[in-house]
């Protein structure tokens, strides 16, 4: 299989990851619970864990919270910092995991930044809304759907200009994007541990302050006799057993990337991304391209985006077709009624991946006269 | 045999700790926290040889490692907590 959907999860992993699941599966009990070996074998794991997610994110080990995913830390980060009836700015190219949060919670929203590709209109949509006055922001590093980095290290001075508390969703930037919690000074950044941090699904880091609220109550193995939960990082917010086995893996994702470092494998997705983008273009579907993309591309046929992913899928190659849980960014660049067919490069990215995507695509062009 | 106590509110500082004195040749035990040590319950602390308190208390606080209390345990089983 020629796998292109890593904007959904990492599917090629570093066999370390493989053993090191099965190692704490076989070697670790419940971390920060007993003192016996096993628990202490798993305390040591999850410590390991943090340390490589502060080196990597250049933050403090005790800021590193594991989450169950990305959608998971986003609902803490929002809950901590935003209350019903407050001003939320947006950028036009969230995730739902970002947009129903806000609207459970009932905000009145202000989407910043709709144009693809285009920086400057970026950042003056933003200062636009953020010298109105907003109570907090909440965007995303890189989108989904389209690949688009957003200049989030220009956002995040102009939020602390303007005093406004802020959220980061790395879910597709972390691992592939230079990422410094503390350069940034964001309130929260959320990240899933199965993307492009190498992890098993299951999961996820959230960055944070001080400040914040938990969203699960529950036993932490500290503060035993307090019937409130602990008020230091990171056990106010991890309530329950950790997920050790996967924590075990994604410390050896982490390992991994630090090793290899993340320029390296940013340049070669995004590489990728541009030999494909060109051999799109020249089939002649419509490919949403440009300057400050990542390793992800989107476009648009004459075919219904399902129709064509489930062919290229019965040719062997794995793209994600359709609105992609970002109803949002499709408004924004005009594709909702559509959709689009992604293709998103990870770890694994090569020549031979772009070289058999193209071909299939003119395969189908051959056969069916259109694309 | 005479030893001393360091406590912690959770599993993270107190590991944290015992990395920072192994880097510097310093041998340490982690420990769950005897109940009768702890006022809020459940924590761990580091047990380490008496003679070199100061110089893992200054450790700690050079790494910004937060830890609860210091206790000392005598020969003869009786305890006293030190104040720093």
């Amino acid at each position: 299989m020629i796998y292109l959907d890593n904007g959904a999860t990492s599917y090629y992993k570093p066999d370390s990851v493989k053993r090191a699941v099965l190692w704490a599966m076989e070697n670790c009990a419940n971390p920060g619970r007993g003192g016996y070996e096993q628990s202490n074998k798993a305390a040591h794991v999850v410590l390991g864990c943090r340390d490589r997610a502060s080196r990597l994110f250049n933050c403090d080990p005790e800021h590193v919270v594991f989450t169950s995913n990305c959608t998971h830390g986003l609902n803490i980060a929002i809950r901590s910092l935003i209350k019903p009836g407050a001003k939320v700015l947006i950028s036009g190219f969230e995730h739902n995991a970002v947009l129903r949060p806000l609207v459970d919670i009932g905000v009145k929203l202000s989407i910043a930044a709709t144009k693809l590709f285009n920086w400057d209109d970026t950042l003056s949509s933003f200062e636009k809304f953020l010298r109105q006055g907003v109570d907090a922001a909440v965007f995303t590093h890189v989108s989904n759907v389209f690949g688009y980095v957003l200049p989030v290290e220009e956002i995040a001075e102009l939020c602390k200009y303007y005093n406004v508390p802020f959220v980061i969703d790395a879910a597709q930037s972390a691992g592939s994007q230079k990422i410094s919690f503390g350069d940034l000074g964001a309130d929260f950044i959320a990240m899933p541990g199965h993307k492009g941090l190498l992890g098993p699904q299951g999961t996820g880091l959230l960055l944070c302050k001080d400040m914040c609220e938990p969203l699960l109550f529950g036993g932490t193995g500290s503060m035993s006799a307090e019937t409130s939960m602990p008020d230091f990082l990171p056990d106010r917010l991890e309530a329950g057993t950790l997920n050790v086995p996967g924590i075990a893996g994604l410390s050896a994702g982490l390992a991994h990337l630090l090793q290899v470092g993340t320029d390296k494998i940013c340049s070669r997705e995004v590489r990728q991304a541009d030999i494909c983008a060109e051999g799109l273009k020249e089939l002649g579907v419509q490919v949403f391209d440009g300057e400050h993309r990542s390793g992800t591309v989107s476009f648009v046929s004459k075919m219904d985006c399902e129709e064509l992913a489930q062919l290229l899928s019965d040719m062997g190659i794995a793209v994600r077709a359709g609105l992609h849980c970002a109803p949002i960014a499709h408004r924004s660049v005009g594709t909702f009624n559509s959709g689009t067919v992604r293709v998103s490069f990870g770890l694994d990215a090569s020549p031979i991946q772009s070289k058999r995507l193209l071909e299939s695509l003119n395969k189908i062009k051959s056969k069916r006269k259109i694309l | 045999m005479k030893n001393t106590w360091i406590t912690f509110r959770s599993v993270t500082p107190a590991q944290r700790g015992e990395t920072v004195l192994r880097r510097n040749g310093l041998s340490c035990i982690l420990r769950r926290t005897p109940r009768w040590m702890q006022e809020k319950g459940c924590g761990y602390s580091l047990q380490i040889r008496t003679i070199n308190t100061e110089v893992c208390i200054r450790l700690f606080r050079e790494n910004n490692i937060e830890f609860k209390k210091v206790y000392l345990i005598r020969d003869n089983g009786s305890a006293e907590e030190m104040t720093l």
